[in-house]
This record gives C-alpha cells, sequence and structure tokens, in this order.
C-alpha cells in the first residue's frame, strides 16, 4: 500500500522507511529539505503540513496510510508559537486530510513528555493519566495539544484507525535530538541531589514499534518505552559520560536566561532530569506484540561519546 | 582493627538474606526497578546502618512470625518527626522476618523534591505514597510499609504519643482490591526519638515542609540538638488481618476496617509500653497515652 510519511529528513522517519520500503510503497513529507547525501525511496515533498499543497500530496498518491513523525520537537531552535502553528495546526490539517482522502491508518509519533515531570508523579504511568505537561511547561503545550488533536481524532473519526504512540527517550547512534546529543557530552550536567529514574528507548526498538502500530489493527494511545529505567546519572555513565552536579538554584535561572536566546538547554525540559516520568507500556506490548530488543544497557552503550557519528552512505 | 570495628558496627548482611533479597526484585539489566530500588544500594545501606538498629535504638522484636511470606502491607503506628521507625521496620523486616524483605515505604508526596535523601531514600526502595504505586507494587509481589497516620502522626507532639491519630482509609481499600493481608505493627520507643513540645507553623509554610518540630533539645542545640535520643525500640508484628470484600464499599464499611486495624494496633501499643518498665515514669508527664496498670485479659506489666 501507499504510505505517507511525514518527518522524513529526521533520523528516526529515515530507520522507519528502511523497514518499510520493501513492503509498501512511500512518500515523504517534512518541512525541511532533505539532509545533503541521502536519498528516499519514493517521491519527497519539501512542504509545511499546514499550506494548500499538502492536500495535493494527498490527491496525488491518494495513501492508505499516514505516518506522522514530523513533530517539531520541544528543545528544537525554534519558537513557541512556531511549533504550535506546525504541530497543532498541521496535524489538524492532517487529520482533516485524512479524512478527505479516504486514508485507513493514521499513526502519530508523540512524546510522553505530555504527562509532565512532576515530584507528585506514580511509577508506571499509564495511557489515561492526567497530562500535567501544559500546567508546568506552557512552553510545550503544543505537544499536549496535539496529542489532544490525535485522541479527539480517535473517536470523533471513527473510520480512521488512528494509533497515538508516547514514547520515552528515544536515543541511538544516528540520532541528533537533544536526549542522544546530551548523553554524547564529556561532562552531561545533572541537579545536584536529584537523580531521577528515567527510560530509554532505543532508535532502531522505536522505528520498528511506529511499524508495529502500522500494521497492526488496534487503535489507541499507547506509551512505548525499552527495558526498565535507570537513574540519570547511571545512564550516563552507562553512556561513557561523566555527571556534574550543578545546584538547581543555580541551574534554573541560568539555564533560564540562556534558554530565552535559545541556548544551550531548553529550561523547560530541566524538570525531566529532576523528577521521574516513567511511564507503563504494557498495553502496547500486549496489542502490538512490541518486546524491545535492546536492553537498557545497550541502548546507553550505543548513544556514547565512543561511538563514532557516521555519515549516512550517499 | 578497623575491620574488627566494622564487623561490629557494619557486619555485612547474612548470604542467605543477600540471596533472597535479590530473587524478590524484579530489576532490569542494570540492575534497577521501575521505582529506583537497587539492590546493591539497599543492602550497602542496611549493613552500614546496622549499629543504628542493634547498638544504638537496641530493637527488639516480637511476633516476626505473624508477616505473612507473599506480598503484604505493615501498617505501624507513627511518630517521632524524622522516619526513624520506618527505617527500624525496613530493617526488622530484612533481618527478622522470613523470607527476608526490602518493604518499600510509601513517603509523603514533597519529599521527591528534597534534593540527596530522597535519591537515597528511592534507591534502598522507598516510593511516593501514591495508590497507583502501591497496588503494581503489591502485583509484583512487594512488601508495602504504610503509616496511615500520614505527617498528622509523625509531627505529634510528645503529649500525644502513642495515641493513633485519624487513620486515612485508602490502604483498607487497596487491601481489599489486591487480596492483600495487613499486619498491625507496634512501634515502642520510636515516638519519643525527638520528643516534639511544639510546632513552628509558620516556619513550616515558609519552607515549605509539613512540619517543625521544637523539642528541648532543638533548637536551642542546634545540629547537636538534632540528634535522635537513643531510645531502645520494640517493634510488635500482630496477628495478619485479611479484609474480604467490596473496594467500592462505602466509605463507613471500609472505615470499620480501618477502626479494627487502628483498634488492634493501640491494644499491642498500650501492651508495648506496660511490657517496658523503663518507660513506666512517662505517666508523670502530662499527656500522653496513660499506662493501665493491668491490661485486659490478663496481659501484665512486664519486667516487674
Amino acid at each position: 500500500m501507499t504510505v505517507l510519511v511525514t518527518g522524513v529528513s529526521g533520523q528516526l522517519a529515515h530507520l522507519v522507511c528502511e523497514m518499510l520500503r520493501d513492503r509498501h510503497e512511500l512518500v515523504g513529507a517534512d518541512v525541511r529539505p532533505l539532509p545533503a547525501g541521502r536519498s528516499f525511496p519514493g517521491e519527497f515533498h519539501c512542504v509545511r503540513y499546514t499550506q494548500r499543497r499538502m492536500a495535493e500530496v494527498f490527491r496525488r498518491h491518494r495513501p492508505r496510510a499516514l505516518v506522522h513523525l514530523g513533530r517539531l520537537r520541544g528543545s528544537e531552535v525554534s519558537s513557541t508559537s512556531f511549533r504550535f502553528t506546525q504541530n497543532v495546526l498541521g496535524t489538524r490539517n492532517l487529520i482533516d486530510l485524512c479524512i478527505r482522502y479516504g486514508v485507513k491508518r493514521f499513526v502519530v509519533l508523540g512524546t510522553f513528555h505530555v504527562y509532565g515531570a512532576h515530584q507528585h508523579n506514580h511509577v508506571g504511568i499509564r495511557e489515561d493519566a492526567p497530562l500535567r505537561a501544559s500546567l508546568t511547561f506552557p512552553q510545550i503545550a503544543d505537544a499536549v495539544e496535539l496529542d489532544h488533536a490525535v485522541t479527539g481524532a480517535l473517536w470523533r473519526h471513527r473510520e480512521l484507525e488512528t494509533v497515538l504512540l508516547r514514547p520515552c527517550h528515544i536515543v541511538g547512534p544516528s540520532l541528533n535530538n537533544l536526549t542522544s546529543r546530551l548523553f554524547r557530552l564529556r561532562a552531561v550536567p545533572t541537579l545536584l541531589g536529584y537523580d531521577p529514574m528515567l527510560q530509554f528507548v532505543h532508535e532502531r526498538d522505536c522505528a520498528r514499534a511506529i511499524c508495529l502500530a502500522l500494521h497492526g489493527d488496534r487503535v489507541g494511545v499507547y506509551n512505548v518505552a525499552g527495558e526498565g529505567a535507570v537513574p540519570y546519572t547511571y545512564a550516563i555513565r552507562l553512556a561513557g559520560g561523566r555527571p556534574v552536579p550543578v545546584p538547581h538554584f543555580l541551574a534554573y535561572p541560568v539555564v533560564g536566561s540562556l534558554s530565552r536566546w535559545r541556548l544551550l538547554f531548553p529550561k523547560h525540559l530541566m524538570d525531566y532530569f529532576r523528577y521521574p516520568t516513567v511511564v507503563d507500556d504494557s498495553l502496547f506490548r500486549a496489542d502490538f506484540g512490541y518486546a524491545p530488543q535492546f536492553t537498557i544497557v545497550e541502548t546507553l552503550a550505543s548513544v556514547g561519546r565512543q561511538q563514532v557519528r557516521r555519515k549516512e552512505p550517499a | 582493627m578497623l575491620a574488627r570495628l566494622q564487623d561490629v558496627l557494619a557486619p555485612p548482611l547474612p548470604a542467605r538474606v543477600r540471596e533472597r533479597l535479590r530473587e524478590d526484585a524484579h530489576v532490569n539489566s542494570a540492575g534497577f526497578d521501575l521505582w529506583g530500588l537497587n539492590i546493591e544500594t539497599a543492602e550497602q545501606v542496611l549493613a552500614a546502618s546496622r549499629w543504628l538498629y542493634e547498638l544504638y535504638f537496641r530493637v527488639e522484636v516480637r511476633g516476626a512470625h505473624h508477616v505473612p511470606p507473599g506480598p503484604c502491607m505493615l501498617v505501624p503506628n507513627h511518630g517521632g518527626q524524622l522516619p526513624f521507625d520506618g527505617f527500624l521496620v525496613a530493617m526488622a523486616a530484612v533481618l527478622e522476618v522470613d523470607p527476608p524483605r526490602v518493604v518499600r515505604g510509601m513517603v509523603e508526596r514533597w519529599f521527591p523534591s528534597l534534593p540527596f535523601i530522597s535519591t537515597l531514600f528511592t534507591r534502598c526502595g522507598q516510593v511516593v505514597g501514591d495508590p497507583h504505586n502501591c497496588i503494581a507494587l503489591l502485583e509484583r509481589g512487594q512488601s508495602i510499609l504504610v503509616f496511615p497516620e500520614g505527617v498528622g502522626g509523625s509531627g505529634k507532639t510528645y503529649w500525644k504519643r502513642y495515641t493513633l491519630q485519624r487513620f486515612g482509609t485508602g490502604f483498607v481499600r487497596i487491601a481489599l482490591q489486591t487480596r492483600c493481608p495487613i499486619v498491625p505493627v507496634a512501634l515502642v520507643g520510636t515516638e519519643e526519638i525527638y520528643p516534639s513540645i511544639a510546632k513552628l507553623d509558620r516556619l513550616a509554610r515558609v519552607l515549605g515542609v509539613p512540619y517543625v518540630p521544637v523539642t528541648p533539645f532543638f533548637p536551642a542545640l542546634g545540629l547537636l540538638g538534632a540528634l535522635p535520643l537513643p531510645v531502645k525500640v520494640d517493634i510488635q508484628f500482630g496477628e495478619p488481618f485479611l479484609f474480604e470484600g467490596d473496594p467500592d464499599a462505602p466509605e463507613g464499611e471500609v472505615a470499620a476496617m480501618v477502626d479494627v486495624v487502628k483498634q488492634r494496633i493501640q491494644s499491642m501499643l498500650d501492651a508495648g509500653i506496660a511490657r517496658r518498665p523503663d518507660l513506666r515514669w512517662l505517666n508523670r508527664l502530662p499527656g500522653g497515652r496513660r499506662l493501665p496498670l493491668q491490661l485486659p485479659g490478663g496481659a501484665g506489666r512486664g519486667g516487674s
């Protein structure tokens, strides 16, 4: 079948497309152009998801399934309002287009950030837990709104088989997201006295999870995690780095003022390295037969500094 | 010499105990469970603080055989400002209870905001007192330590010692839902570790902590006054309750079950205090639990 994948300029979507290319006819879309030297196994459109041109992509290719991996992350260099437009309005537009052009299956990559990092969090957060993120971090309201838009589509458009994935930290040797970059540092800052449990899913496990969600027949919201959890400082050591504790009363103002200039680290994500947000992914395992193939030790070792960043073959 | 001192103060846990603790823990390849328990760290902390249990508080345990082998809920009285009571019960569960286990204490919700201590507690298996955590841990075969009095108990002033405060009812509902036995526990001695004579409520609000106690030594003697008094502690485990019923029963029905547990703990406490001639001088102080001279059922004062 024809599968439209968004966000294909990103590394994770690249892995997903590599897994799907033999089984499906792929169409790619992204707001960014493809990175230099990478080819896409199918037709690629550089387009914003809010644009009218997006409809043209649907009209021309009539995809049977849409894998929406094109969420702009809260850690990326972009203003809150730009992210809101792209993520929320873009996703709503994509849902409308799915309905209009008879797309059958719709897989969205959300984030576990929507649960929020809070000292009251219990461990093993299930999918029906309240989304605390917008309360404490208005900067990632776009992620929560995207989540709401998709869960809304779940009951509003029953004919569209919708799966929303909320993965934990995705890390891997080829990813260039905030968490992977953080764990490649020689000295990784931590908040003095705090050492929350963190979950990691290997990039390949996550790509596999997305494929499972595409090929399965269940619909709904699912957490995706790897093998258990480890404390932050332990994770840093597994990745080959050294934790450098910084007192939180210093870290918050400094990072806060720097992140206003979009430097260093987004302040609103600091709480995720202070309080645990540990999700329960047993529902996804049961419904889709998912099982991570990398242990948490292997996952973190694969991100680490010793890993040479490979350039993609042309 | 140093090695000898270490043997006396912090002897390593018996091999049998360590083996058993490892078996029960559901840890991943890195050695952590989802809540953050790490058996190696927990063992080191327990071994290093064994002198507190054995030499400082000279803990005596009765009725350890009442603790069932499977998952259960230990429900003691709470008191003494700092959670030494929780630590001592956890220690007893490792050293005296068969099979030994790392009990998972349910701590206050503000606790994770404390640096260092919250991390250490987490590594030793303590979790935020949330029903979700409690149920998930019981389902994984872990034993729970819960103080239904909450901060109302731990922050109680000296005049209220050994008088159980209001009990929450959540623990009985969870026990009904998971069909897990409730083991009443009476701790005698722990409520005098920090004899609080007043509470500084306004300071507590400013600091964002549940209470700030004033003891005869703290804050007058500064940090020295914050040392725990070396009270001898008795831990009595009672016969377990296994309640049956609807976990969604009306509050009144559940409250009745809670009362049964509370009454049992209170009577165990009274008997425990009566067994302690060294505590009889307490009777001369105002307030607090009066010791009956002769307990109903013929349980007399011990040691006389």
